[in-house]
């Protein structure tokens, strides 16, 4: 790792080669109950990429898809959840499928060595009957090449960088808060300086004091060890701070994707202005304004542009036909026919 | 430590109280019913030809004590626990003189043995199959394994035992059906008694383990096909821990849990079936025991022995109980 | 009800099962109905014919018709294992929904004692009462016993779903109408739990039927009324394995077995159909 690399004011500016980059990829959940035949599109045709040293954020609400296109990306799909369709491509590893069709001992190497992750819920992520020092051995000891004392002392000088005491390792997860568990599990997974690391809404259960403090040791963490991270969340506001890239999801498609402070700034999607301006402001008084109708069902979902039935610029195209994701500016990419009147209006 | 000492307390309070309301049960049931036993057995022993007055006298008042029938009922309570507190139960009516407490010393060791082999045996290879199976889903042996194991599950103890009996002791008879070691071999510790008590303890084993493998595995199997979808697996399955690890330390280990309590919950049942199995097989323990108490009209061996499986039974629940927290360190939390 | 009924014809072949073995053994019982023999005659059938077109199962060593004396056994050894059930289905409801309800000590309390009844071997209990009863002992008073003893597990069943119930909306509102506890047990909690009520009465059944078979067989009940396990004592009292009357012992055996599994394979259907994971499961299973 070089030295400009690790400089945190070293934010680079050209596209750099991606650590990972999807293309087209749809994954479909195929369930059969009681004779009855259904197909859930919870991921249909998504193409992005995340590239060095960057977060890049993925945003939507909670039946967005979000959540399958993380699983699908880091190969943790079961039944009836399968891939349809598309590439999955990593830097760190050959094959467009990434670790979906990959041998068992590429995977078993690659994991949590170049990719890791945040998992929601830091009570269920770790072993309720393993001392958290045996989840640290389980996960990384492989993968550091160290002897058990120095793997030790490795575990203890990471976990003094996200401010807990070595105690912790002889503790099981029941004895600890959910701010130290939450601290335990990023610790985890950067202890082996992945260069890609998936985080799923990794501060959704804690207390918002908690939440900031955890965001910004994951922001300083990640800058000191310039990995790329994909960060899903639905809440904005965390977007807004940590993210440089931000990724808008609506019923199992990317509508919209820039920079995060372009998203803010000049949303070009109807539904990323609804998401934006549904954000509390201080001075804004203005009233919020709720989407009219409700999330679409991804076993049936709409015709043409699935954001159409709630849309206020819906035409009769978009009724029918699929909007392409285009280039709109330098970085920003929309899937809207409306998007120039979108940015027109106030 | 202090957790562990205040949740050991608490069962410990629950073993009193199983054995309480257990004995009251028995207590109950021997001083409530409408039937004066004493009268029952007197009727019965005169039955036949004549008998004198004066001994028929004689004769109830002894049976009154033994039946702790005499005094006030407050008396009568008292006296029922201090007999079941110092384990005496006086003679035995059908072994006379010897007294219950050595009929049914000399019996135990073979139930416990028996059923304390037969229960690790069954719960262990119950439980790592059906959690095999519950990890290995597409596995056609053990899928039929499942099959096989649910069509025994719900059967009796008695049905079990007695199908054993007749297939390899009438149809194809190549194993002892009956008593608990060979009539003319010296009873020590050599290794031709060691072999003999091996082989016919087969079939009651076997009887055992037929019925119960099927209700451990298929609760393991169930409970581990939860288990692996809990955050903590999946989160290790894509931290790349191998395999193996997986399936032993973090599915195999939460499911097994309450696969424990389940066993201190059951034990009771298997006890139970344990003493219709010795029963089939004339096996020398305490089920043998108890019918051929009831079949003599002996009173305080049956109710010895009732009072001896309660206390029993409870005792080995309690120490189920109390290694629990090593298996599960949430418990002594709550 | 219907379309959950079809459904599970259809597509659950354990419940399908389940419904033609119990279907066969309930049809036998119903023979009893136009049995030729009354079912305690002796010797009106000749002794140990083996089945025949005539005698389908055979006859017995005592003169009896083998078919039609089942079909009286099997009727009361259900009979026997439906009292049973829908006692200890009072006793496990209230006590499970009260505990669940109520909370707090109540629920410790009651939690404890049915822990206790959960571990106490019931076999010696139910042979000391034989020991006391003697031939006073009817079929009754054993069912009677037997559900005094066999409500804790389901009631600690029970009570979780009540727990769960406890602080659903419903609840609170029925309690600031002014519902007393037992109107707001038996009216607004009561339809939620009585799906599992009913698994696990088939469950209850196995085990009590069990159980009755088990004493019968040893003599410890009134074997002078027709019981499978009465049967088979008395094919025991005869010897009838080592005089080769197999039949006598086969047929009661095979038809309780066929019994149990049917009742267990309908209790498992039936839970699959109440916990949606396992159904989930299953519709993911079926990909594979």
């Amino acid at each position: 790792m070089s030295a400009a690399m690790r400089n945190p004011a070293a934010k680079p500016e050209a596209a750099q080669g991606p650590v990972v980059a999807v293309r087209d990829l749809r994954a479909w959940y195929r369930l059969r109950l009681f004779g009855v035949d259904r197909e859930v599109k919870a991921v249909d045709g998504i193409t992005f990429e995340v590239r060095k040293d960057e977060i890049y954020g993925l945003a939507g609400e909670s039946s967005s898809g979000k959540s399958t296109l993380v699983k699908t990306i880091a190969g943790a799909m079961r039944p009836p959840l399968e891939i349809v369709g598309g590439e999955i491509q990593f830097s760190f590893m050959d094959g467009t499928m990434g670790l979906n069709r990959a041998p068992a001992d590429l995977v078993e190497r690659v994991r949590w060595r170049h990719l890791s992750y945040v998992m929601q819920g830091s009570m269920s992520v770790l072993n309720p009957v393993r001392r958290i020092g045996t989840s640290f051995f389980d996960f990384a000891f492989r993968h550091m090449g160290l002897d058990n004392a120095g793997f030790e002392a490795a575990v203890v000088a990471h976990l003094a960088r996200v401010n807990l005491p070595a105690s912790v390792l002889k503790a099981y997860p029941h004895e600890l808060s959910g701010g130290m568990r939450q601290r335990v599990t990023i610790a985890l997974a950067t202890i082996c300086r992945p260069q890609f690391i998936i985080a799923d809404e990794p501060t959704t259960a804690l207390d918002v004091v908690v939440q900031k403090d955890v965001l910004a040791m994951f922001r300083s963490i990640q800058r000191e060890m310039a990995s790329s991270v994909l960060f899903v969340t639905h809440d904005m506001g965390v977007h807004a701070h940590l993210t440089d890239r931000l990724g808008i999801m609506y019923a199992g498609r990317l509508v919209e994707e820039a920079r995060t402070p372009d998203v803010f700034a000049r949303p070009r999607h109807p539904y990323t202005r609804h998401l934006i301006h549904s954000l509390p402001r201080i001075g804004d008084d203005r009233p919020r304004i709720g989407l009219e109708g409700t999330p679409p069902s991804l076993a049936n979902p709409p015709s043409g542009c699935r954001f159409h039935p709630r849309c206020v610029f819906a035409t009769e195209r978009c009724r029918v036909e699929v909007p392409p994701m285009e280039q709109v500016a330098p970085d920003h990419r929309v899937a809207c026919f409306e998007k120039d009147r979108v940015e027109a209006t106030p | 430590m202090r957790a562990y000492a205040r949740y050991a307390f608490g069962r410990f309070l629950q073993f009193l109280l199983v054995v309480f309301i257990g004995i009251n049960i028995a207590y109950i049931i021997t001083h409530a019913t409408p039937i004066d036993p004493v009268e029952h057995t007197v009727s019965v022993a005169t039955a036949f030809g004549h008998t004198a007055p004066e001994a028929i006298e004689s004769m109830r008042q002894s049976l009154r004590e033994l039946y702790g029938l005499t005094g006030s009922p407050i008396e009568q309570y008292l006296n029922f626990w201090r007999r079941v507190l110092v384990a005496d139960f006086g003679p035995s009516l059908s072994a006379f003189p010897s007294p219950v407490s050595t009929l049914i010393g000399r019996a135990i060791p073979w139930t416990v043995g028996l059923l304390g082999v037969a229960t690790i045996l069954t719960w262990i290879i119950g439980n790592l199959l059906g959690g095999l199976a519950g990890y290995y889903r597409r596995s056609r042996i053990l899928k039929g394994f499942g099959i096989v194991a649910m069509a025994l599950h719900p059967m009796p103890y008695y049905i079990a035992a007695i199908i054993l009996l007749i297939v390899f002791g009438y149809l194809w008879p190549i194993l002892p059906i009956s008593g608990g070691a060979q009539m003319n071999v010296a009873r020590d510790w050599s290794f031709e008694y060691v072999m003999s008590v091996a082989r016919h303890s087969i079939l009651p084993m076997l009887s055992l383990l037929l019925v119960g493998l099927g209700g451990w595995f298929v609760g393991m199997r169930s409970l581990v096909s939860n288990v692996v979808t809990e955050d903590y697996v999946v989160y290790a399955e894509l931290a790349g821990v191998s395999k193996r690890r997986i399936l032993t330390a973090y599915v195999m280990r939460n499911a097994i849990a309450p696969q424990v309590t389940g066993l201190a919950i059951s034990l009771g049942h298997i006890f139970s079936g344990a003493l219709i199995t010795e029963r089939v097989f004339g096996y020398p323990g305490i089920g043998s025991l108890l019918v051929d108490g009831v079949h003599a009209g002996d009173y305080s061996l049956v109710l010895g022995l009732t009072t001896v499986s309660i206390v029993g039974v409870s005792l080995a629940v309690l120490v189920i109980d109390l290694i629990y927290p090593l298996i599960d360190p949430r418990v002594t939390v709550n | 009800m219907f379309v959950v009924l079809r459904d599970l014809l259809r597509y659950n072949s354990e419940f399908l099962a389940g419904i033609l073995m119990t279907g066969v053994v309930v049809a036998m019982a119903l023979l009893s109905f136009v049995s030729p023999y009354p079912p305690l005659d002796q010797f009106v059938a000749p002794m140990d014919v083996p089945p025949s077109a005539a005698h389908w199962f055979g006859t017995t060593s005592r003169g009896q018709d083998l078919f039609w004396l089942l079909t009286y056994s099997i009727r009361n050894t259900l009979a026997f294992g439906l009292l049973v059930a829908i006692l200890s289905r009072i006793l496990s409801l209230s006590i499970g929904l009260l505990a669940g309800y109520r909370g707090g000590w109540v629920d410790r309390v009651l939690m404890s004692i049915n822990d206790t009844f959960i571990v106490i071997p019931l076999f010696p209990i139910l042979v000391l009462f034989y020991f006391v009863m003697r031939d006073n002992m009817s079929w009754v008073m054993l069912a009677v016993l037997t559900a005094l003893l066999g409500w804790s597990y389901d009631a600690r069943l029970i009570r979780s779903v009540a727990l769960s119930l406890r602080h659903r909306e419903f609840t609170q509102t029925a309690v600031f109408s002014g519902m007393r506890t037992h109107e707001i047990l038996s009216r607004e909690h009561l339809p939620f739990v009585l799906p599992i009520v009913f698994s696990t009465s088939l469950n209850n059944m196995n085990w009590s039927i069990g159980l009755e078979v088990t004493l019968a067989v040893l003599g410890f009940t009134d074997i002078n009324r027709p019981s499978v396990g009465g049967m088979i004592y008395w094919a025991n009292q005869h010897s009838a394995v080592v005089a080769g009357v197999w039949w006598w012992i086969a047929f009661p055996v095979g038809l309780v077995v066929m019994l149990f599994i049917g009742l267990y394979l309908l209790a498992i259907s039936m839970n699959e159909y109440i916990d949606p994971r396992s159904r989930l499961e299953r519709g993911g299973g079926r990909k594979e």
